[in-house]
């Protein structure tokens, strides 16, 4: 198969190859909306080149890339410290969850393993940035259909667990504070009560977001029974995290698969599943997952043990050969880090499985048939984050 | 490193005397069914005990070996790339304390290429990861792609997901999937030239400019000794 | 505006205009990457709240805006849109370079795939440095854009190369 490089060709293949894969109902001059590659509503650049008939959309291709940024080449060339540093900006939303599954990958060939104290801090952190993730979501969310209020809010009580994480990473956005055998730092004076009113502000937004968002009538005719996705598609197509639990799929890797350094079975949480597949399925599932990681946070809070929290590890960090991968349920959905060490001081090649490329690979098959305004609901709910998608 | 190439058994060399043998049954089981199901197109595999199972098969059989590993219940699609094992022949070159200001590279010996577990015997493999909800495993699956022709069977048809997976692997590392809908570029400018993460992709920002975290380093105020440019 | 052009605008209405702009700038959101969450927190949390300077950041297009916050990563592939939706802004336009990926590439200054500095594709009024740049930091850069206004000389703003259209 030869591939073309001409865009005008590719224009007119994709619209010919649309206006087949569905039977048109009435005959009406097709149109070719394009989004993108810039939005005042999105933070990222993705571009969606939807053929329409009338108002249904007959295709929408994604066009990813414009915010490849080339991180499997850069790790070749960074050390394994340097790379953390990186991996942090991939899901901008929730950096210190990017950098646990790369640590975790690189303590399991190097066969180190982060002290209990570590561990539970990376677990409370790793919970927390999936809080300051989805919190914004469901703000972003009801600003995208048209509900600025939610925006507001989001805004507002999101700052509450960002000044938690850094407290104690020091970093506001990007923490960079896991290490291989542990953390950079223990946790400042006062953190864990401020952290309990934290999160007890945090479980109040969630209350209100349930009523303002979830509850609110226009939201839910704008996302009930709007782009419903079956079980066996999404397991096809590899969507993770809360939108296969929308789908009725009953699987979290943090209960299921839980690598070693994090204790998830420390705590005492529940896996919210929605059986509809659709849009408000999937802001459900959101919701709650914001709401049950408050919880096991506060959990977690309780029962910190004591001691160090960095494993022996040499000064300069040099990883096995071998090969591991390690998946943890992030913000977004199952992220994973192929390592392959050759046993220098930078990995061979390092894949990255981040969960929004295939949560947004879906969309042709979701979008199509779609009306026009249902597609923003469609996107909106599939939750994606740019650097996730480039990478 | 003996470990990378055993082939077609479970064993770790373990280094202390100690340690036992361990073995994975559920995952031999795994691969186990899958041999039966494939027949001599398994041609490789690596069981690291309670953690991950590789299995290599042949050019021929890699469309087959999705459709077997979904019919036993890896119906969820992870993951497909591919690995270059060529060892680069730029390495971190104009990097830290090894950062040669205005000088070119010495130039490196070319080394033979090692592949890593479940084995193979060219420079370019196909990678992917298929898990299984109800058993709570996944399986690596390799092919191993000639240089002369690089190209092997789709997984689209079987994992709607894979369209993208192989897209990206095509603009690369210039891998064609036969039998796929639309191979064409996904993140890069359609007249992009090169596949960015083969080896011999050099990174040209790297080569015309010294790494910047060394030109930074300053003499701490007051201190006498020479600041360590270890470049982190 | 003959007046301006043909640099007879007397002094009191100079700094007249000069006030008036500076406190009614029309911000366009360019968000591009991780620092556009930090560019929201900066102009649509209460926390921070841009509004407070003046800025006003709702245009919903780049014709209707003054300002021009490139905030991420610019990649070769996304530099001619930001080439064309600067050119669609109308002059006066100032351009304000957020985080160091916009500055110079920042972490990914050897990448394949970014441009190294957006200041290759369109001129910068003011780099904030960071990355990401709290949202204190956009804020000052705020500050420093509206004194630059406050100084500025309209007339010098015309005598320059003739604005070529098409």
């Amino acid at each position: 198969m030869t591939a073309t490089s001409d865009p005008a060709q590719i224009t007119e293949l994709a619209a010919r190859a649309a206006d087949n894969r569905v039977n048109l109902d009435f005959e009406t001059e097709g149109m070719t909306l394009n989004m993108g590659p810039q939005h005042p509503a999105t933070h990222g650049t993705l571009r969606i080149v939807a053929r329409l008939d009338g108002e249904q959309v007959v295709s929408a291709e994604p066009i990813p890339g414009y915010m490849h940024r080339g991180y499997e080449k850069l790790t070749e060339v960074r050390s394994y410290p340097q790379i953390n540093t990186l991996i942090n900006r991939i899901d901008w939303l929730g950096s210190f969850a990017n950098e646990v599954p790369f640590i975790l990958a690189a303590e399991k060939l190097m066969g180190v393993e982060a002290p209990p104290r570590a561990q539970w801090i990376r677990t409370i952190l790793f919970e927390m940035s999936r809080i300051a993730n989805i919190s914004l979501f469901l703000g972003d969310y009801g600003l995208q259909l048209g509900g600025m209020t939610a925006g507001f809010y989001a805004f507002r009580d999101r700052e509450h667990v960002l000044n938690q994480i850094e407290a104690a990473t020091g970093g506001r956005f990007h923490p960079n504070f896991d290490r291989i055998g542990g953390l950079k730092d223990d946790l400042p004076k006062g953190w864990i009560a401020n952290s309990h009113n934290a999160m007890d502000k945090l479980l109040a937004f969630c209350d209100e977001m349930d009523d303002l968002l979830i509850g609110n009538e226009i939201f839910q005719s704008r996302t009930r029974g709007i782009g419903v996705i079956p079980a066996d598609v999404a397991l096809s197509y590899g969507l993770s995290g809360a939108n296969i639990r929308a789908s009725g799929v009953d699987w979290d890797l943090r209960r299921d698969a839980c690598p070693p350094g994090l204790v998830y079975d420390q705590a005492d949480w529940k896996v919210w599943t929605h059986p509809d597949g659709d849009c408000f399925g999937r802001t459900w599932v959101r919701l709650q997952e914001t709401r049950e990681a408050a919880l096991i946070v506060k959990q977690l809070l309780d029962t910190i043990p004591s001691g160090p929290v960095m494993a022996k590890v040499p000064r300069i960090i040099k990883v096995p050969e071998g090969e591991a991968y390690v998946e943890t349920e992030n913000p977004l959905g199952a992220m994973g880090y192929y390592i392959v060490s050759k046993g220098e001081l930078v990995p061979f090649r390092v894949k990255i499985r981040s969960a929004s490329f295939n949560n947004i690979s879906i969309v042709p098959w979701v979008a199509r048939g779609a009306y026009v305004p249902d597609l923003i609901s469609i996107l909106g709910s599939l939750y994606f984050i740019l650097g996730d998608i480039d990478r | 490193m003996s470990q990378l190439s055993s082939a077609d058994t479970s064993t770790e060399t373990a280094t202390d005397d100690e340690v036992v043998v361990e073995v994975d049954e559920r995952r031999q089981a795994v691969l186990d069914e899958l041999t039966g199901r494939l027949g001599d197109a398994v041609v490789g595999s690596h069981i690291r005990p309670g953690d991950d199972l590789w299995v290599r098969v042949t050019r021929e059989a890699w469309p087959e070996a999705a459709v077997a590993a979904k019919a036993m219940g890896y119906s969820f699609f992870d993951y497909l790339s591919a690995i270059d094992w060529l060892p680069s022949p730029f390495g971190r070159d104009m990097d830290a304390q090894e950062d040669l200001v205005g000088e070119p590279a010495p130039a490196k010996e070319p080394q033979p290429i090692v592949q890593g577990y479940a084995g193979g015997d060219t420079r370019f493999q196909v990678i992917g990861r298929l898990y299984s909800i109800q058993a709570g495993m996944g399986v690596h699956l390799k092919v191993d792609l000639p240089d002369d022709d690089l190209s092997v069977g789709t997984w689209s048809q079987t994992f709607l997901g894979a369209n993208w997976h192989e897209r990206e692997a095509y603009e690369m590392f210039g891998i064609t999937f036969e039998g796929h809908p639309n191979l064409i570029k996904l993140y890069l400018p359609l007249d992009f030239q090169g596949h960015p993460l083969r080896k011999d992709f050099p990174l040209l920002a790297r080569r015309v400019r010294p790494w910047p975290g060394i030109v930074d380093v300053e003499p701490m105020p007051g201190g006498d000794d020479e600041p360590e440019g270890d470049g982190e | 505006m003959g007046l301006v052009e043909s640099g007879k605008l007397p002094k009191p209405l100079s700094k007249l205009l000069n006030i008036s702009r500076k406190y009614s700038i029309w911000a366009y959101q360019w968000g591009l990457a991780c620092c556009a969450i930090e560019m929201g927190a900066a102009f649509a949390s209460p926390r921070y709240d841009v509004m407070r300077l003046g800025v006003i950041p709702f245009p919903a297009s780049p014709r209707q805006a003054d300002l021009v916050v490139i905030a991420g990563t610019v990649t070769d592939k996304l530099a001619p849109a930001v080439v064309r939706l600067y050119e669609q802004m109308p002059d006066p336009k100032y351009v304000i370079s957020m985080g160091s990926c916009a500055n110079c590439g920042g972490p990914y200054w050897d990448s394949y795939s970014v441009t190294k500095g957006v200041d290759q594709l369109i001129p910068v009024d003011v780099y904030v440095p960071g990355c990401p740049p709290r949202p204190e930091a956009l804020l000052e850069g705020v500050i420093l854009l509206q004194e630059r206004i406050a100084h500025e000389d309209m007339a010098a703003r015309w005598k320059g190369e003739p604005i070529v259209v098409g």
